[in-house]
């Protein structure tokens, strides 16, 4: 892709965006509504300012963004050898895929009652909130790469002379990449929703914490904000880091999968 | 390079959808001395992969044994080189790291063995090609790279599954070409399994036909090496061993 295609793909993308702010910006004042029904445009960026002179919506992001990181790293770090381990093993795999399924439907907010009697209100909550909704998704995603490395390259290997390591760094785990990269971007957009629900809940620092004290001020303009950023960050982190990450390796081995 | 020896071997399938057993192979003998060329022809289904499985070490004989150099095959193992049909090239490795894979295996270090995956490559041609991915090539060129990753690891036997069946015929008539080359060179010793005759006589020493799961004739190939297409599609000597393969091919 060329630098005038990306730019050209970066505007497709951010112009309904700038669509929606201009309908917004013309509708409120037109239509006189009240500000704790729903805020102006110059209000929300008001309230951005303020924000970000004392701190408060760093602190707010940042925090979210570190329990999200967490969070993410422990859960990939628990599920793609469990994922690799039932890739190799039919038992293991059997058994366990009906707990991974039942848990996956589970998978987030659905945990939150739980977790706080179990971690307190806080950090431990949230983060195991996160691991859980990444942690099931990675898992189920890595077993499904291993299993569709093709057996000649497995058989290849084997008659290269690699051994169990050397299986597993230079054939398993790069050949279910693909696949594995698909279920952190996946299991993050669900760890990103759990965590704003989780942070409504079970703390007092967060986006979501920042939404849900702001309904009790009718600041209409903080929880307008609050979505802003959580849907800009979480574009942000998708397009940013994850669609390149794929883009770097997978697409020019010609793994991609649908 | 080591002898092959097949004593009695045979293999019997369960078949899940038939639910019964099917016996491919029937008592299979067959001697393979150190850097001799043999080639196995047969039609669809009549267990040349089942062999060819059986001696890599992919899938356990049901009766008989292996034998590589004396010892009994347990597993694939780096003495036996093996090149599949599908290529089978780890498309996260560029050309040279895939060529390099066995020498790695081994614990050649880096350097080293980037030499010889560059030594190798230069052989069939593709010394360019050393940074590219797999899936950036043709097939013709992923087969080469197919067949050099196996040679790198200097095996003891190179073991071929139809390797040239999904190349065009052009590509595949300078593959046999560049394959009796470096086996003229190198010597290792080779089964080669396809069901195309003229390939097998154009380059095996010793032509093995098999029908229903045994052994049914070997014939013997003496034709002067090196061995080109050009002189050789007209050569009387190897329109009649092929005519003769044929027409034992068909009786099968
Ligand atoms: N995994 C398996 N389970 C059951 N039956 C099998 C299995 N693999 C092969 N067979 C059967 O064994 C017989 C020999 O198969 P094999 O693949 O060795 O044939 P082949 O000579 O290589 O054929 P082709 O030329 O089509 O590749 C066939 O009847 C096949 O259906
Ligand atoms: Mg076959």
């Amino acid at each position: 892709m060329g630098a005038g295609n990306r730019l050209a793909g970066a505007l497709t993308f951010v112009m309904p965006l700038a669509a929606l702010v201009l309908i917004w910006a013309v509708v409120v004042p037109a239509f006189q509504v009240r500000p704790q029904i729903f805020p102006s445009v110059a209000a929300v960026i008001g309230a951005g300012l303020a924000g970000l002179r004392d701190g408060s919506l760093l602190t707010h992001a940042a925090t979210s963004l570190a329990r999200v990181a967490i969070g993410t790293v422990l859960a990939v770090l628990v599920a793609v050898p469990l994922g690799i381990l039932m890739g190799i093993s039919r038992g293991l795999s059997a058994f366990l895929t009906p707990l991974l399924r039942f848990f996956s439907v589970l998978a987030g907010i659905a945990w939150i009652p739980i977790a706080t009697l179990w971690f307190g209100y806080g950090f431990g909550a949230i983060v195991f909130v996160i691991f859980n909704a990444v942690f099931f998704v990675v898992v189920y995603n890595t077993l499904l790469g291993v299993s569709t490395i093709p057996m000649p390259l497995r058989h290849a290997a084997a008659s290269l002379g690699a051994g169990r390591r050397a299986m597993l760094s230079d054939v398993l785990l790069p050949g279910a990449l693909p696949n594995i990269v698909t279920g952190i971007r996946t299991g993050l957009g669900f760890a990103w929703r759990g965590l704003i629900a989780a942070e409504m809940i079970a703390t007092n620092v967060g986006l979501g914490y920042m939404l849900f004290v702001a309904r009790d001020f009718y600041q209409t303009e903080v929880i307008v904000l609050g979505m802003i950023v959580i849907g800009a960050l979480w574009l942000s982190i998708d397009r940013l880091l994850l669609a390149p990450l794929e883009r770097a390796t997978i697409e020019r081995w010609g793994l991609v999968r649908a | 390079m080591k002898t092959l020896s097949l004593k009695s071997l045979s293999k019997t399938y369960f078949d899940l959808y038939a639910g019964s057993h099917h016996t491919a192979l029937h008592d299979i003998s067959l001697d393979v001395p150190a850097g001799e060329f043999v080639a196995i022809v047969g039609p669809s289904g009549c267990g040349k992969s089942t062999i060819l499985n059986m001696v890599a070490g992919f899938i356990a004989p049901s009766g008989g044994e292996i034998l590589v150099g004396g010892e009994p095959v347990r597993g694939p193992g780096a003495d036996r080189g093996v090149v599949f049909q599908s290529f089978a090239l780890f498309p996260w490795k560029t050309v040279l790291e895939n060529v390099g894979f066995g020498p790695k295996m081994r614990g050649v270090p880096k350097a080293e063995r980037d030499e010889i995956a560059r030594d190798y490559l230069g052989l069939v041609g593709l010394a360019h090609a050393a940074d590219r991915y797999p899936n950036e090539l043709s097939g013709g060129m992923q087969q080469r790279v197919g067949v050099v990753r196996a040679l790198a690891n200097e095996p003891d036997i190179l073991l071929m599954d139809e390797p040239f069946a999904s190349v065009d015929a052009q590509t595949r008539m300078t593959l046999q070409e560049e394959l009796t080359r470096i086996w003229e060179d190198r010597r290792p010793t080779v089964v080669f399994i396809t069901h195309d005759v003229p390939e097998a006589v154009f380059l095996a020493n010793r032509v093995v036909v098999l029908s229903k799961g045994r052994i049914l004739e070997q014939v013997e190939v003496p034709l002067a090496r090196p061995r080109v297409w050009d002189r050789l599609v007209e050569d009387d000597a190897f329109k009649s061993l092929s005519n003769k393969v044929l027409a034992l091919v068909r009786a099968a």
